[in-house]
Parts: structure tokens; sequence; C-alpha cells
């Protein structure tokens, strides 16, 4: 039993600091917020030039070689600073999953231009109802001369304004007889005919999109894994991401406790610092239990992820565990600033708001702890 | 970093499970479920249990320990609750802190029977008028030639009824400027005249002590560390113990028995459908909570202070408000039937639940309670200011 990181990967730690603390303010994350794209193309260059995207994908491909545990340090950096852009798409929704499904020649295909920052994807899971199950699944594609024709709307497609590819599910045979049969994953061309985005307003101001396929044509190549066979893969994609994003929140969560300590200090009422008050000591207390709890549970997650162990049932403690946390700790952190932190031009506020995001995405804590009661032996 | 227990840790584990599995027999349990102290069948036990060594994993070889670090002791800990075997709860962390303040003769003469099973040694801070605020005890201890004479009372000293000595906190200076100047450390044999112990029950049923000094005569070579040097043992003994909590194996196994019950006794009725989601929610906590448990552990052992400082009194904390949360629910489950004792008609779980929900509130308290730790946290840890 070690909790500590390694030399190199504190050094990682390290340096990602130093640049996204350089990089990435807050100014720019406001900007981005607002910006069509949402996402700097030069940052990105930078980030690519720095190993970032390949950071866990193996050298043959151009990446870094390095494991998922180094790459939840990277996630947990980005968290902190509210990092914009596509990134977590791109890697942990489009390139990870072609590593693990894809066959020799899609990885030699589209790996190398994600590594190098060339290409931006993501996943088109979600439809209308909003849930992460295969029953939610209705968007149909039909065989039709080699090819497979796309039809339906996908929603909540995080980036989608500005990916050059989209993993997209769907349902390729509706009479299977279980929701879980059926279901296929396509690699398909953004630019292809038939495709209409439109970018939704969020509470994060992440560019989350409306994403309908009419009559979009995709050669059977691009099927990802096997046909009707998909939602295997798309489950271990969902796990997989639900960790990465609780290592994200971990970040996230981590600067707020940061901020709040330090503010906490320094704001004098009554002739002290409101942190001499035990009410306030107490919601900073609670609030690193809630730090260190996420903490200890998404590595738990990211270790065995990258040892090869079995990984899907810490995958649903940390995201129900880190998806109600970071929402105590918002709420708390807000609690101990008093009113300045509610006011829109202050940074708290951007981390109440992608709490609540981060939260929704991949699951619930409801959603995981479902997962976990089925674990233990309910039939739910 | 790493999740797993080394492979000494492992062997230790199985071979303190197994020994448990089978030498832990139902005498035992039910003496330990009594919460009345350990009883004879208990004592057979332990002693069993240090004739194999099972008793203080942590101490060096040469005090019949094995050399090992606080996992070890977490280890211990862990399979002893899980079994409900009889719990030497003190006497192994007052050793701790005798190897640190301790001399020679005395770790000599105290150490080699705690390990043994033989001796176990009663904790003897708390006062009535002193609880949290351990520094302003009162039971006096005023030096006369080779020995000291002391009076006072302490409270809620448990295990002092079956215990052979006493870990006591006294006051050698009334007039130290600071009050926990003049506070000085004993090993008294609880056989001493003078002593009189008389039982308290707490509503959960647990049997703790008050114990009164009257003239008690304890010779000096019993003085651990200097006179008026008591509060650097204290800490030895509150710190010093490093970890030593974490694995929860013992929650677990409750959270499954009651899973098991459910499954088997509430099945589809409509208003249970709550309860699959809350025991998920209890197991979610628990397992967060040992994983810091184990991971302030690993801390200690490496002797590195944990990131923010918070350690092992950030899982108290959590597994604290857990363990009330559990039996909470718990009872929910049970419905009219959780009311009922272990020895009524129609009784579930052997009344198992009860006793615990009954119990569950002292953990909160014993040991520094939340909010001491929260003070500790807020202070030590995050840093924010006294005054
Ligand atoms: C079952 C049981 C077994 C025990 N066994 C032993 C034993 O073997 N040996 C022994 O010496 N003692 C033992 N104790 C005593 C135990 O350590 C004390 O009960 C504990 O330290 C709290 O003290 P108190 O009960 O006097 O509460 P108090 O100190 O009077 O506290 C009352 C309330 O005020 C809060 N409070 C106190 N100070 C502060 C502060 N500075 N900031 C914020 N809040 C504060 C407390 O958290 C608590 O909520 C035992 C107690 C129990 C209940």
């Amino acid at each position: 039993m070690d909790p500590r990181l390694s030399e190199e990967q504190e050094i990682l730690r390290k340096s990602a600091r130093d640049f996204l603390t350089d990089k990435c303010p807050k100014t720019l994350v406001r900007e981005m917020e607002k910006d069509e794209k949402g996402y700097s193309p030069e940052l990105w260059k930078e980030i690519a030039d720095l190993g970032w995207m390949g950071l866990a994908f193996p050298e043959e491909y151009g990446g870094g070689g390095m494991s998922s545990l180094d790459l939840a340090i990277l996630l947990e950096e980005m968290g902190r600073v509210c990092f914009p852009g596509p990134f977590f798409s791109t890697v942990i929704c489009g390139g990870l999953p072609i590593l693990d499904a894809g066959s020799d020649a899609q990885k030699r295909k589209y790996l190398p231009d994600i590594i190098s920052g060339k290409t931006i994807f993501t996943l088109a899971l979600t439809e209308a109802s909003g849930k992460y199950d295969a029953a939610s699944v209705k968007v149909k594609a039909t065989a039709e001369n080699g090819n497979y024709i796309i039809n339906g709307t996908k929603l909540f497609i995080p980036d989608a304004n500005v990916a050059d590819y989209i993993l997209c599910v769907a349902r390729t045979d509706d009479k299977a007889k279980k929701p879980e049969d059926g279901i296929t994953v396509f690699i398909v061309d953004a630019k292809s005919q038939g495709i209409s985005t439109t970018v939704l307003k969020t509470i994060a101001r992440d560019k989350q999109c409306e994403v309908v396929f009419n009559g979009v044509k995709v050669p059977k190549e691009n099927i990802l894994g096997e046909l009707n066979q998909g939602w295997g893969d798309v489950q271990k994609i969902i796990e997989r991401a639900a960790i990465a994003k609780s290592c994200e929140m971990l970040g996230g969560m981590e600067m707020v406790l940061d901020m709040t300590v330090a503010y906490v200090k320094e704001r004098v009422q009554f002739d002290v610092p409101v942190g001499v008050f035990q009410a306030v000591q107490h919601h900073c207390v609670y609030m690193l239990v809630e730090v260190e709890g996420s903490r200890a549970t998404a590595y738990e997650a990211a270790w065995r992820l990258s040892t090869g162990r079995p990984y899907s049932s810490e995958a649903a403690i940390t995201k129900a565990w880190v998806s109600d946390a970071y929402q105590r700790v918002v709420a708390l952190g807000t609690q101990s600033h008093g009113g300045v932190s509610i006011m829109e031009d202050h940074d708290l506020p951007l981390y109440f708001r992608r709490a609540k995001a981060a939260e929704l995405a991949f699951g619930d804590a409801r959603f995981h702890r479902k997962t976990v009661a089925r674990n233990l032996g309910f039939k739910v | 970093m790493d999740f797993e227990l080394s492979p000494e840790e492992k062997a230790f584990q199985k071979e303190i499970r197994e020994f448990l599995d089978k030498e832990c027999n139902e005498n035992v349990v039910a003496e330990t479920l009594s919460l009345q102290g350990a009883g004879p069948y208990s004592k057979e036990l332990l002693r069993k249990m240090g004739a194999n060594r099972l008793l203080a994993p942590r101490w060096p070889e040469e005090y019949d320990g094995r050399g090992m670090g606080a996992m070890a002791e977490a280890i211990k800990v862990d399979e002893i609750n899980s079994h409900h075997a009889p719990f030497p709860l003190d006497g192994v962390e007052i050793g701790n802190a005798l190897l640190i303040s301790g001399n020679e003769e005395q770790k000599k003469r105290f150490l080699p029977g705690i390990a043994s099973g033989e001796i176990d040694i009663a904790l003897g801070y708390t006062e009535p008028n002193a609880g949290s605020d351990i520094a302003s005890i009162q039971l006096r201890a005023v030096e006369d030639g080779d020995h000291f004479v002391l009076n006072g009372q302490k409270i809620y000293n448990s295990e002092a009824h079956v215990c052979e000595y006493h870990w006591l906190l006294t006051r050698t200076d009334p007039t130290a400027e600071k009050k926990h100047r003049g506070l000085s450390m004993f090993i008294v044999d609880l056989k001493s005249p003078g002593i009189t112990i008389r039982p308290l029950i707490t509503s959960g049923g647990l049997r703790t002590n008050e114990v009164f000094y009257e003239d008690v005569h304890v010779p000096r070579e019993n003085l651990v560390g200097e006179k008026n040097g008591g509060w650097a043992v204290i800490m030895s003994a509150l710190y010093g113990g490093g970890g030593g909590g974490g694995l929860a194996t013992g929650t677990k196994n409750v959270i499954n028995t009651l899973v098991k019950y459910v499954l088997e006794e509430k099945q589809d009725a409509d208003e249970n459908k709550w309860i699959p989601e809350a025991m998920a929610d209890l197991y979610v906590k628990t397992h967060v909570g040992e994983l810091m448990g184990v991971q302030a552990t690993a801390f200690a052992d490496l002797k590195v202070t944990p990131p923010y400082g918070g350690g092992g009194a950030v899982s108290r904390l959590l597994s604290g408000d857990t363990r009330r949360l559990l039996y909470n629910t718990a009872m929910q489950i049970l419905g009219p039937y959780g009311q009922l004792a272990k020895d009524s008609k129609w009784a579930p779980l052997k009344g198992e639940i009860l006793r615990e929900f009954m119990d569950a509130p002292r953990w909160t308290i014993v040991h520094g309670s939340q909010e001491i730790q929260k003070l500790l946290i807020a202070t030590r840890g995050l840093g924010l200011p006294r005054k």
C-alpha cells in the first residue's frame, strides 16, 4: 500500500500545474465560455506539442506510452483550472475507445492525428431521455448497399460543434430481445452530409450540442468493434469516462477548498479572520472530507484501470461519491465565502456551474448507486 | 501508487483471520457482544493470540511483536472487529506510548505481558470535570519519598474492572501556570488498596466505570516520563498510534447481511424500493472511509504527512457519521421488528442491529469527539487560525 505518486508523476503534476496556471487563467476560461468554438486552437496545439493528447497511447501511434494513472493526474490538473476545450471528448471518448475496440487499420488511421492534435473527436451516445442506458439508444442505422444510413437525434453531445469525427452509438437491430443487443458504434465523419449541429445553452457554458443525423451515410468499414455487439464497448467507455470525469472533478473541488481556506484566513469580521469561527472551520473540514474521499476513490479506480485489474465496481463507487462530493464542496465553499462568491465575476460560480455539469455527465450519483446496489445483489 | 496490502501484510491477515475463524468461538463472541468487558473465555483467547504473537504485530520482536507497521495493527483491529473477538483496546496502544516514553525497566516489565495477553491496561484520562479538555484533570498525586499518594476520581474508564493496570493521568503541580504543565502519568496496579471501581452502564448496555482513588500509594518506578511531563506522554499515546484504523471488513459484512435479509424477507414490496439505493449509499461511504483510513495508515508507516495533513482524523469523521447512518437505516429497514431485543420472540438478525444501533452514538464521542477531531483538522491540517 503506497498512496504516493511516483517521482515522475509528481513532476508531471508540477509541470502541468505550472503550464496551466500560466496558459489557462480564468480570463481565458470566461472568454471560451462566450467563444463560438469554445476552445483556443493555440492552446490546443501547445498541449498537443507537450504530448498531452498522446500521453496514454502506445508509442507506436506517436503516444507517450504512459498509464491511465498518469492521465488521471493531468485530468485532475485540468479540472483545477476549468480547462476549456475538447480534450476529454477527444481523448477519453474518442481515442481511447478506438485504441480499445478499433481494428489495426482504424488505429493507424485515427490515433496519430488525435495524438498530434490534428483531429477532434466526440461521442454521440445520449438522446432525448438523457440517460446512459441501452434502452435509450433509439437513433437507427440501417444497412444499405455496403453502407449504413443513420437517422435520429443525439442530445447533450459535447464539442460536436468542433468535432472532426463522431463516435455515434446507434441501433442496428431493433428486433433484438434485450435492449443491450443490436447496438453498434460507428466512426462518423462529422462533415458528412445530413449532419446538423446546434450548440445548446448550458449551465457550464460548455459546448454540448444537439446533433441531428438525417440520412447520414457511413461505410461499413467505419464500424467500431462488432456489429450489433457495441453495448459492451459503450459500457466500458462510460465506466472509463466516469473515472476520468471524477479525476477532473477532484481537481475542481481541490481548488474550491484551497480558495476557501485562503479566503477565511484573510476575511476579517468582528475583528478576527472568519476562519476562527468553528462553524466556518467545520465547513472547511467537511470540504476536506469530501476532497480527500474523492482523491482516495478516484485514484483507486484509476490505479485499478491502469494496472489491468477489474474496475467496474470502483468506477461506480467513485462517480457516486464524487458527484455528490463536488456539490457539497461548492455549497460549503460558497457559504464560507459569503456574498462575494455568488457574484458572477467571482471564480466560485465557475466551479459551481461545472460541478453540476460534471455531476450529470456519464451518470449522476443515483445512476451509479444503482450499479453499486446491483453489485450488492439487488435486482434494480 | 499502490492500493494492495504487501505480501507480508496479506500473509499476516490470512494468519490472524484463519486463527480467529477457528479460535473465536461462540462463548467468546457472546462475551464480546454482552459489552461487559473481557470475560474468562475472552482472556483465554487473548492469551492464545499472544502465544501466536498476534496481539502486538507492530512492536519489535524483542517485546514479542513482529516488527511490522501500523498497517498490521489495522489488520489486527479489523479482524478482531469482524470476528467479534475481544478487543485488547488500550493495552497495546498504551504499549505504543511506553515504547516512546517509558524507560527500559518499564518496557521490560509491561510489554511482554501485554503482548502475551496476560495483562491489559485501562485508559484513565477522563474525569467528571475534564472530558475533551483533558489538561484540566484534577486527580492529585503528591510525592512522598519513594512513592506518590493519589486522591481523586476518574469516570468512563472502560475495562478498568477487568484490567490489571491503569494508565493514569494525574496532577502533580496544581500551581503550574499552564494547566497542561502540571501533569504526570502513572501505571497503577488496579489491585492497590484505596481503589474503588463502580460500574456505569450506557443506554446501549456497555459497561464502563467510575474509579475512585483514596490515598493510593504508587511507587516512583511507576511514573512514566518526567514528573510534570505527563502532557508529552499523553501526546505520544494519542499520536504514537499513527493510524491503526481504516479497514472496514466488519461494516461491509453487516451491509451484506442486511442485503441478504432484504432479499429474503422484503421482496417486491413497493414500499421497500428505497432500500437498494440507501444500502448502496452506505456501501459507498463505508468504502471511501475505509480507503481514506487505510491510506492514512500507509502514510503513517511511510512517515509522510498526507496531503492537506488530514490523515486518519478525516477518515474517522466520515466513518463515525456513516456508522450512525448505517444502523439508523438498518432499523428503518427492519421496521417494527427492529425494536425487538435479542432474547425476544420474533427478533430479526439475532437482535444485533438493535444492539449496534443503541451502541452507535459512542463512536462519535470516545477517543476525541467528532468536534475535537474537526478542531484538530481545521487548525493543524488546514492551518486555520485559533484566535
Ligand atoms: C462509552 C465510553 C467509553 C469511554 N472510555 C474511556 C476510557 O476508557 N478512558 C477515558 O479516559 N475516557 C473514556 N471515555 C471518555 C471520552 O473520552 C469522553 O467522553 C470524551 O473525550 C468527551 O468528553 P465528555 O464526554 O466529557 O464531553 P465534553 O468534553 O463535555 O463535550 C461536550 C460537547 O462539547 C463539545 N466540545 C468540547 N470541547 C469542544 C471544543 N473545544 N470545540 C468544540 N466542541 C467542543 C464536544 O465535542 C461535545 O459535543 C469514554 C466515554 C464513553 C462515552
